[in-house]
């Protein structure tokens, strides 16, 4: 049966400061169309405090109802019709907090009010702080505040259990759910201990099993530590049953006695083998013999015929040497006079020759002392013509060069000029008459013409007269004088007295320059090279020569002159006769080289062959002289004889001693002694292990280590069992965890059926063909459109807000069908919705409206204005 | 006349790894205690020689503190120790006995070969050591060519099974039954039989002096042994152990038979001293099986020393209330109806199941007390 607001007023709620009463609501559908900002969520909260918040809290939610900044006490009253009967109640928070209920029943205040609400509303106490939709029971999830439409929320508890009751009917079973809530989780708890949520072992498994693991691993290491002990103890008993074999056998005399025996018969072998040597030894010495004897018999034979040989060479070699004798001695002979006669001729040559030596040697110092004669001779004519030479070149240095000569002709011109200019312009006196007395400028005055040119005091007697020649003469004189000084300085320069003098000189030089090349001449001339004294051409070679002869008289000047010519032929005439001695001399040294050439190996082998025979005859008488040779052939055959029996005897002996070897019966000794020596070392070796082992016993024994693997087996035994105990215990939390699940998954999935079987009524106007999927918890997860389901989080907003209206009506019918007071409000619903699902909306909303109350709050007038009953808020129509 | 004391099987360092650590030490430390009480008994009754028949270690390797201890407690009575190598403590050279010997104690004489010493003037004891883990051939053969001159008494020690009783498969070690009359013995003292026996009047199995296994429910013994020349002997034995090892297979109808039997068993009994190895067996609701199995894991296992159940043949089947309850539960009631399919498939899923479903009641059950 729906549930009726007839009635709510308002008094410092919010933004309604004032009083403000809201009636004339229908039972089918109400519209409210404001503005924004106009209170249509206040209206909404307001309702619900009215309902399910408690009138005694203070949490956030109350304190949020009282105005802005107002310390003032919310009041809303609502009257309202639930399950066919009028209600009112009114609710008062924060300042003198109240509530009162009136019902069928009476009027119930504070807890008792609270009390019948919620047992009229199908709610439970709500203990948040910001007022939980989910403890609202139906009408949190049907009264859908702003914005909340967009959620399709799966519905709360309470609505589900009330759901659930419903559907009771139709599935035939119930869920159970509380004793399942108080069991799963204990379960849950459990399996945690044993399962990660991946269904791994872990926990309490894990830890089992490690210790498991640990434990037998500790029990394998101890197992394996006792075994090795074991195994020293095995090894020890082993070594000392070998030891006590060895002892036996070190012990056993069979050996010993076998080495004695062998030792007697090494005796044995030993005398035989020592008889063979001897024998061996005889038999040698008798074969020596007769080989002695035998070498003798030939070597006696070789002497005689060496011996007869010999003697034949000898005289062979005697024979050709004595005709080349004579011959030998003719030549001799004669080679020695020729060689006198060489030496004599030679001695003629060298006199001869020496003659002719001395005579040449004094003609040639004659030749030369003529020569240095000549030399001085030449030598006095060369010095004084160098003497001219040199004056010659004196006077042609003196030469006065010809622009010199005419400088000074032209300053003898100049002074000719001025001294004309001068005697034009002078004063011509003339003294004549007794010029006695008479004195110019103080000096006696002589007869004669006296040109004065300057002021000139002529005393006369007492008088004096005063010439003073014209002032222009005054310069011509000084240009007179500066001519003449100029030709004075320049005559002096070249030292002549006049210019005349000074042509006379150039004269005179160029004869003597003329001259000089005549005298140098005549020097080459007298001073020719002489090469038979070494004196070159030129002045200077000669007087050099001159000046390092000395003084001494020619000594050979007085002898008399060799007759050079005679003594020439007469060393021509000594030299052919050494020349012809020579010839001789030689052939006949030739001749008796030839000779000795011949003779020297005659000699030589006559010499030998003498030697030889010589020889022989020794080696023949010395063998002869021995006393054997007497009589060597029975000597012989006796020999024979005894070898041959020394033979057989040794043959004898050889057999004797093969029959005992030495060798093979050391050989056995050896094998024995050996045998001793590695029992002997095979003991030392095992007692060393012996106490190896003990040692080791000993270390490791008392460390009880049978014991302590006992132990662990058991431990690592008992950790086995309690790791199948945990096993188990863990299988079977595992089971019953997942069959706990599958129930649950299975009830829940008879539950959703109906759910999904009324959704469906809605959706398919809306979507159609479309097939609602719903959850466990009853919330829509999916829409399936004639293939794969799209999740709800996927379809478009607008789709959503739909499907979010539309799954609230299909619960909203379910819980009208158990009767429980339901009724529908919507704030700003829909916004996302185009035309045509618009008015498909709004038609199934007008059609639940006929079950139930349905309220739209909305600022969409142009959307909404043509539905059901409009009511405002701020009084306009 | 010979007084003496006969033990065996002391099985000193046997490490009971498979028990919770405080029982394992407990357990070991008994056996140490064993030899004080057998001390005791010897110089209480005037018996001037103890002879263990073998097995006196557990292996033939302990650890040197287990040595000392035996040592050190033995010299703390006057009366001589003879100890026989067993199969557990054979002797070799370099061994255990080695070891033994050189902790110097002076009246404890370690019989390594088997020749014969005289206990005191005329009375010959005759050892047949065992020398290896395993003996083929019955040790006390050599009994028959021993010289025992001047013998009044001879008396044979030695460590094995007699050859035609062994019913649990202990061949080795076989030693003729009839030996004592073979060999001229006036008693013969044998060991590795654990529980003390009577095989004729002059044969005897000591037992161990402390129960060491779940075999039978005595606890140790010794044997106090008077020897006369001519006259059957005097054997009477004396308590020496202090744990019991209780085995119990029970048939259980329900939870208050299980309850019954639990008082049954704990009225004789000192529950501290003792070990008890359960099997239950018998088909009960679940609810039962589950308040069973509770009632062993929060009460008596904690009175006992140690309680090892094996439970897997008590069946506890869901009655049909059981299921009926389940069944309103919805989702519960589904897990449980598809467990009872396993279960009834059979199989090795089967016994999982069964634990699952036991498992599910047990939540469920508690999850109701707490509602």
């Amino acid at each position: 049966m729906s549930l009726k607001i007839r009635r709510v007023a308002l008094t410092n709620f919010r933004k309604f400061r004032d009083p403000f009463v809201l009636d004339g609501l229908t039972d089918g559908l109400n519209v409210i169309i404001e503005p924004n900002e106009t209170g249509k969520s206040t209206l909404l909260e307001a309702m619900r405090a009215a309902f399910f918040i408690r009138h005694n809290t203070a949490n956030r939610l109350a304190r949020s109802y009282a105005p802005h900044g107002e310390a003032v006490a919310p009041q809303i009253e609502i009257d309202f019709e639930a399950r066919g009967e009028d209600w009112h109640v009114s609710k008062r928070f924060l300042k003198s907090a109240s509530v009162e209920v009136r019902g069928p029943n009476g009027r119930a205040q504070g807890e008792d009010a609270e009390a019948q609400l919620q047992a009229l509303l199908g709610a439970r106490r709500d203990t948040s702080q910001a007022g939980d939709a989910a403890a609202h029971g139906a009408l949190g999830l049907l009264w859908v505040g702003q914005a909340q439409a967009l959620d399709v929320t799966p519905p709360g508890e309470i609505v589900r259990d009330s759901v659930r009751a419903t559907l009771e009917a139709e599935v035939g079973t119930i869920m159970g759910g509380a004793a399942y809530q108080r069991v799963r989780p204990r379960i849950d708890s459990q399996f945690a201990d044993y399962w990660t949520n991946t269904g791994r072992p872990s926990g309490r498994q894990s830890a089992a099993r490690t210790e498991q693991e640990a434990l037998e691993r500790v029990a394998t290491e101890a197992a394996a530590r006792l075994a090795a002990l074991e195994q020293g103890f095995a090894d020890l008993e082993a070594a000392r049953a070998r030891l006590k074999l060895l002892d036996r056998d070190l012990a056993d005399t069979t050996d010993a006695e076998r080495r004695k025996a062998l030792v007697g018969q090494i005796d044995v072998a030993r005398s035989a083998a020592q008889l063979r040597d001897t024998r061996r030894a005889e038999q040698g010495r008798l074969a020596d013999q007769v080989k002695g004897l035998q070498d003798l018999t030939v070597r006696l034979a070789e002497a005689r015929k060496a011996v007869s040989d010999t003697a034949a060479a000898l005289a062979s070699a005697r024979d050709k040497r004595s005709g080349l004798e004579e011959e030998l001695a003719g030549t001799r002979e004669r080679a020695g006079t020729a060689r006198d006669r060489l030496a004599m001729a030679r001695d003629t040559r060298r006199a001869a020759h020496a003659a002719l030596d001395a005579a040449t040697r004094l003609v040639a110092a004659r030749t030369r002392q003529a020569e240095i004669a000549r030399a001085r001779q030449r030598h006095a004519e060369l010095l004084p013509l160098e003497a001219e030479l040199t004056a010659a070149r004196a006077l042609g240095a003196t030469v006065i060069a010809a622009s010199v000569i005419k400088a000074l002709e032209d300053r003898e011109r100049a002074v000719d000029k001025a001294r004309a200019a001068v005697e034009a312009g002078a004063t011509r006196v003339e003294f004549a008459g007794d010029v006695s007395g008479v004195e110019i400028d103080g000096i006696p005055a002589t007869p004669g013409d006296r040109t004065l040119s300057r002021e000139t005091r002529i005393r006369l007697g007492g008088a004096e007269v005063i010439i003073r020649p014209p002032a222009g003469l005054q310069s011509a004189e000084t240009t007179l004088a500066n001519a003449r000084d100029d030709l004075a300085a320049t005559l002096a320069d070249h030292g002549v007295a006049s210019v005349a003098d000074a042509r006379a000189r150039n004269e005179a030089a160029r004869d003597a320059v003329a001259n000089g090349r005549t005298i140098e001449a005549r020097i080459v001339a007298v001073t020719p090279a002489v090469p038979s004294l070494g004196i070159a051409a030129g002045a200077s070679a000669v007087k050099s020569f001159v000046a390092g002869l000395s003084e001494r008289a020619d000594a050979e000047a007085g002898q008399e002159e060799p007759d050079l010519a005679a003594l020439t032929v007469a060393a021509a005439d000594t030299d052919s006769a050494l020349a012809r001695a020579e010839g001789t001399d030689e052939t006949a040294a030739a001749q008796l080289r030839e000779l000795e050439a011949r003779n020297a190996p005659l000699m030589v082998q006559a010499a030998g062959a003498e030697r030889d025979a010589v020889n022989a005859v020794a080696q023949l008488a010395a063998l002869e002289a021995k006393p054997e040779v007497a009589r060597l052939e029975e000597a012989l055959s006796a020999a024979r004889q005894h070898e041959a029996e020394a033979l057989v005897r040794l043959q004898d002996a050889e057999r004797a001693a093969n029959a005992h070897d030495v060798a093979a019966i050391e050989r056995q000794i050896g094998v024995l002694d050996k045998r001793a020596d590695v029992a002997r070392t095979q003991r030392i070796d095992l007692e060393k292990a012996i106490a190896g082992l003990e040692a080791r016993i000993e270390a490791e024994g008392g460390k009880g280590l049978a014991d302590r693997a006992a132990v662990a087996r058991e431990e690592a035994d008992a950790a086995a069992a309690n790791l199948a105990r945990v096993t188990q215990e863990a299988d079977t939390l595992k089971l019953l965890r997942d069959t706990l699940e599958n129930a649950r998954a299975e009830t829940s999935r008879t539950f959703v059926g109906p759910v999904a079987r009324r959704a469906r009524r809605y959706i398919e106007r809306l979507l159609p063909g479309a097939d609602p999927n719903f959850g466990d918890d009853l919330g829509l997860t999916s829409i399936a459109r004639g293939g794969p389901g799209e999740n709800c989080g996927d379809l478009s907003k607008g789709t959503q807000e739909q499907l979010a209206v539309l799954t609230r009506l299909a619960f909203a019918d379910m819980l009208l069908e158990q009767g429980m007071p339901v009724s529908l409000i919507l704030d700003d619903p829909l916004v996302y919705s185009d035309d045509t699902r618009l008015d498909l909306m709004t038609e199934i909303l007008t059609d639940a409206a006929t079950r139930m109350q349905v309220i739209l709050l909305t600022c969409r007038d142009r959307a909404f204005r043509h539905l059901g009953n409009r009511i405002t808020l701020t009084g306009a129509p | 006349m010979l007084r003496l004391i006969h033990t065996a099987d002391w099985q000193l360092g046997k490490p009971y790894g498979r028990f919770a650590s405080d029982v394992r030490a407990a357990l070991g430390e008994a056996r140490f205690d064993a030899i004080d009480a057998i001390g005791k008994a010897a110089v209480e009754h005037g018996a001037a020689h103890v002879l263990v028949a073998g097995d006196v270690f557990d292996t033939e390797g302990p650890e040197d503190r287990v040595i000392v201890q035996a040592v050190s407690r033995m010299q703390r009575y006057a009366c001589t120790w003879w100890l026989l190598p067993g199969n557990h403590d054979f002797a070799r050279n370099s061994g255990l006995w080695d070891r033994v010997c050189a902790k110097g104690a002076a009246n404890i004489r370690v019989v390594t070969e088997p020749v014969p010493c005289e206990l005191d003037p005329g009375h010959w004891l005759l050892p047949a050591p065992l020398t290896h883990r395993h003996n083929l051939d019955d040790p006390t053969a050599v009994f028959d060519t021993m010289e025992t001159p001047g013998a009044t008494l001879r008396i044979g020690l030695a460590h094995g099974s007699i050859r035609d009783f062994s019913s649990r498969g202990e061949a080795q070690n076989q030693i003729a039954p009839d030996r004592a009359q073979r060999s001229h013995l006036d008693y013969l003292a044998l060991g590795d039989w654990h529980g003390a026996l009577r095989v004729d009047a002059r044969t005897w199995y000591s037992g161990t002096p402390e129960t060491d296994r779940f075999q039978r429910d005595e606890p140790g013994f010794a044997l106090l042994v008077t020897l006369e020349p001519g006259v059957e002997p005097v054997v009477s034995p004396i308590r020496t152990g202090r744990f019991q090892w209780l085995m119990r297979d029970w048939t259980i109808p329900d939870a208050d038979g299980f309850a019954a039997a639990c008082d049954r068993l704990l009225g004789p009994i000192e529950p501290s001293a003792t070990l008890l190895q359960l099997s239950l067996a018998g088909i009960v609701s679940l609810s039962d099986r589950i308040a069973i199995l509770g009632k062993l894991d929060n009460d008596l296992r904690h009175r006992l020393r140690h309680l090892a159940v094996a439970a897997d043949d008590l069946v506890g089947r869901p009655s049909e209330q059981d299921l009926a309850d389940l069944r309103v539960e919805g989702m519960i009631g589904t897990a449980a109806a598809k467990l009872m399919t396993i279960i009834e498939a059979g199989g090795s899923d089967a016994v999982t199941a069964k634990r699952a479903l036991e498992r599910l009641f047990v939540e469920y059950q508690r999850g109701q007390d707490a509602a």
